[in-house]
């Protein structure tokens, strides 16, 4: 069992508070995704769990015992890095027997559980060759073999596939969380990548300027976004976001006449008249070549073919709406097109905090 | 206005071929993107039209004048960076004015000023004019560059990887602020990538490099769609397509251990070692359909779930609607849009399509 647990953790650097105030328990087995921007504070957070920065204020536990206080090494957490730190004159075997070896075990212990490992991550063949001779994908392999080898009570991994190219990453992404599935060691996972929070997360930490924003599954995450930030944050092309007024049946697009018509069960849960902004995934937005009643006559401004599908843009009183349509739907850029939004999908925000208001069909 | 050819373009660095007999085409008021990985050629290729290097072989024709031999002061090109290379010490606007108060292009002061207020405006940063650029956010760095870049109207820009420094959801703005100012603007824009939505969403036309040739120029439905080979099939589409190698007879492509899969297929692909290319899209889940396989992974990613699959002894990827419920283990059955499926040569990985 290795649940680890933060409770009222804070740190400082200077006057900046990198680690806000933060609870959070990480159950035993669970893949968990710290996701935010560089400075948000994940990867210190991170660090602090493993040993490697100390805190302010609060308790780290790990498997229940308060570990704040002791030295990485006694915590027994493996910890990958974004660049991978290998023995460069030692083989990928002696690279992965270091740290069994480090601690006295037995020759054919050691052996056993090289080759088990090596297994696990299909590295088996490349065992007797140097790290010079390996690629990027097989590079970062051997080093979460080397972090394996232990059987660590908790995995804790900082971008580690950050710096392979697209097409690796889509793989190795597949490979984690296989080998998570397999082994089932606790894992705490950073990343500023949405796309590898969504793939990987059992549940997703979203964190900005040191606190945590939103704590649940992808799903959740994606559908139920508790703020403006983590509407943003998750999500490819970007939720639209435009300030809006309840009036009459519609919510009504700041600087436009017109605006989506939607059914009173959804706007009687606003409050009329008051400017709000209303967030809705590109997905979500519907555009019909002829005319549909209730909804937006536009025009089309940009097409982007992404081959798979298109995203349409449309320029709407003060903004933009961007909406994803199946490959070729329209045109060209200015084709007339209709515009609706799915209300059980729209969502709505403080205009100021940016909180949602939880309204929802 | 510039329409821009390279003919039989070759360029080594101390032994190594960096351009491989680059021959291109791009039209003039085209938004043409270069797609490549690292190493593939793509920003030898702009600084040979940008003429700060100088070809081995070969020609590089600006509106139908060769230039190959000319400076690339003489070439009256536009040269836009990923790291954007900004006087830190000036405001904005002394930024933008620097090149219109070229010695060599003289502009009277009422131009300089007018100038300077169509791109401020285009770019939405007029409201930055009077900053220092060490006061600016990444993105609004980005866009002064862009700004010094267009300020002065030249025939040609070129722009190497401009948004790749840049997070994700300012890239994504500034993909489409681009696209719309090259539309307004009518010129020639190069743009070289190595990102295949950046090339997908932005460009008219895209050529693919592969380790210093071209290998394909088409546009993007072309690229994507019809792929003249297993290379370019993969520089495109996330997740990248499916190539699975196998065989066709009588309408059946047999893709081994007993995985068929109906196929029209065509005399010249009957008996022959082939590679079938199939997009994540085009593959279809449902009750029976006629090929079996094992769940091994679903990613939900909101918007829609990649499914990694074990079908006989090949992994496949396919992406389903969130609304499919599906686990690791589960076994499905599988189908294929057959008239999408791309056919390519087991040996040469040329597509049949294009004479492989």
């Amino acid at each position: 069992m290795t649940e680890i647990a933060l409770r009222s953790v804070n740190k400082h650097f200077g006057a900046l508070h990198v680690i806000n105030n933060v609870d959070l328990t990480v159950h035993d087995r669970e893949f968990v995704v710290f996701l935010g921007q560089s400075g948000c504070g994940k990867t210190t957070t991170l660090r602090a769990i493993a040993g490697l920065e100390t805190v302010d204020s609060g308790d780290i536990l790990i498997g229940g015992e308060k570990v704040q206080d002791r030295r990485p090494e006694a915590r027994d957490v493996a910890f990958v890095f974004q660049s991978f730190a290998l023995y460069p004159h030692l083989t990928v075997y002696e690279n992965m027997a270091f740290p069994l070896r480090a601690v006295g075990q037995r020759r054919d212990e050691v052996d056993r559980t090289v080759r088990r490992v090596a297994d696990v991550l299909q590295i088996g063949n490349l065992l007797a060759r140097r790290p010079s001779a390996l690629s990027g994908g097989d590079l970062q392999r051997v080093a979460i073999g080397r972090a394996l080898v232990r059987n660590p009570k908790a995995m804790l991994m900082d971008e580690p596939i950050g710096s392979l190219d697209a097409k690796l990453r889509e793989e190795m992404r597949v490979e984690l969380k296989r080998l998570h599935v397999e082994q089932g060691s606790t894992t705490i996972y950073v990343t500023h990548d949405q796309i590898e929070a969504m793939a990987l997360a059992d549940r997703i930490v979203v964190m900005h300027e040191g606190r945590l924003q939103q704590v649940g599954t992808p799903e959740q995450v994606y559908a139920e976004p508790a703020n403006l930030f983590v509407a943003q944050f998750v999500g490819s092309p970007v939720m639209n976001v435009a300030n809006v007024v309840i009036a009459e049946g519609q919510a009504r697009l700041a600087g436009a006449a017109q605006g989506f018509g939607f059914p009173s069960a959804l706007l009687d849960q606003l409050p009329p008249n008051a400017p709000l902004t209303m967030g809705i995934r590109p997905e979500a937005l519907d555009i019909s070549l002829s005319a549909v009643p209730g909804a937006m006559a536009l025009e089309a401004h940009l097409i982007e073919p992404l081959g798979s599908h298109d995203i349409v843009d449309m320029r709407v009183g003060d903004g933009v709406l961007r909406a994803r349509t199946r490959s070729g739907l329209v045109p060209g850029p200015g084709t007339p097109i209709w515009l609706s939004a799915d209300p059980a999908r729209a969502h709505f925000f403080h205009i100021e905090t940016g909180q949602s208001l939880g309204a929802h069909l | 206005m510039a329409h821009i050819e390279l003919r039989g373009v070759s360029k080594s660095f101390g032994g190594a071929a960096a351009l491989r007999n680059v021959s291109l085409d791009i039209a003039d008021g085209q938004f043409f993107v270069l797609l490549g990985e690292t190493g593939a050629g793509k920003t030898t290729t702009l600084r040979v039209i940008a003429g700060l290097e100088k070809p081995e072989a070969g020609q590089v024709l600006i509106d139908g004048q060769d230039v190959t031999r000319w400076g690339a002061a003489e070439r009256d090109v536009a040269l836009v960076l990923q790291h954007y290379s900004l006087y830190p010490r000036y405001t904005v606007r002394q930024n933008l004015e620097f090149p219109l108060r070229s010695p060599i292009r003289p502009t009277t002061e009422a131009e300089i000023a007018a100038r300077i207020e169509r791109v401020s405006n285009t770019l939405r940063i007029t409201h930055l004019l009077d900053r220092k650029t060490d006061r600016l956010s990444g993105g609004e760095m980005q866009r002064v560059s862009i700004g010094r870049a267009i300020v002065r109207t030249p025939q040609v820009f070129l722009m190497d990887e401009p948004l790749s420094a840049l997070d994700a959801k300012l890239r994504e703005a500034l993909r489409a602020e681009l696209k719309d100012l090259q539309i307004s603007l009518g010129q020639t824009f190069l743009f070289v990538t190595h990102d295949q939505v950046e090339a997908m969403s932005m460009g008219d036309r895209i050529g693919v490099l592969n380790r210093g040739s071209l290998v394909q120029v088409g546009t993007p439905h072309e690229i994507y769609r019809d792929p003249c080979n297993s290379f370019v099939a993969r520089a495109v589409g996330a997740p990248a397509i499916n190539l699975v190698p196998g065989r066709m007879a009588g309408g059946t492509a047999t893709l081994g251990d007993g995985l068929a899969l109906p196929h029209p297929g065509g005399a010249e692909a009957d008996g022959r070692g082939l590679i079938f290319g199939v997009r994540p899209e085009d593959l279809q889940i449902s009750a029976g359909s006629p090929a079996g396989a094992r769940v091994n992974d679903v990613e939900n990613h909101g918007v829609e779930k990649i499914v990694t699959m074990t079908a006989g002894a090949h992994r496949l990827r396919a992406t389903v609607p969130v609304t499919l419920k599906l686990a690791v283990g589960d076994q499905v059955r599988f189908g294929w849009d057959a008239a999408r499926v791309v056919l390519f040569d087991a040996a040469s990985g040329r597509s049949l399509r294009h004479g492989g």
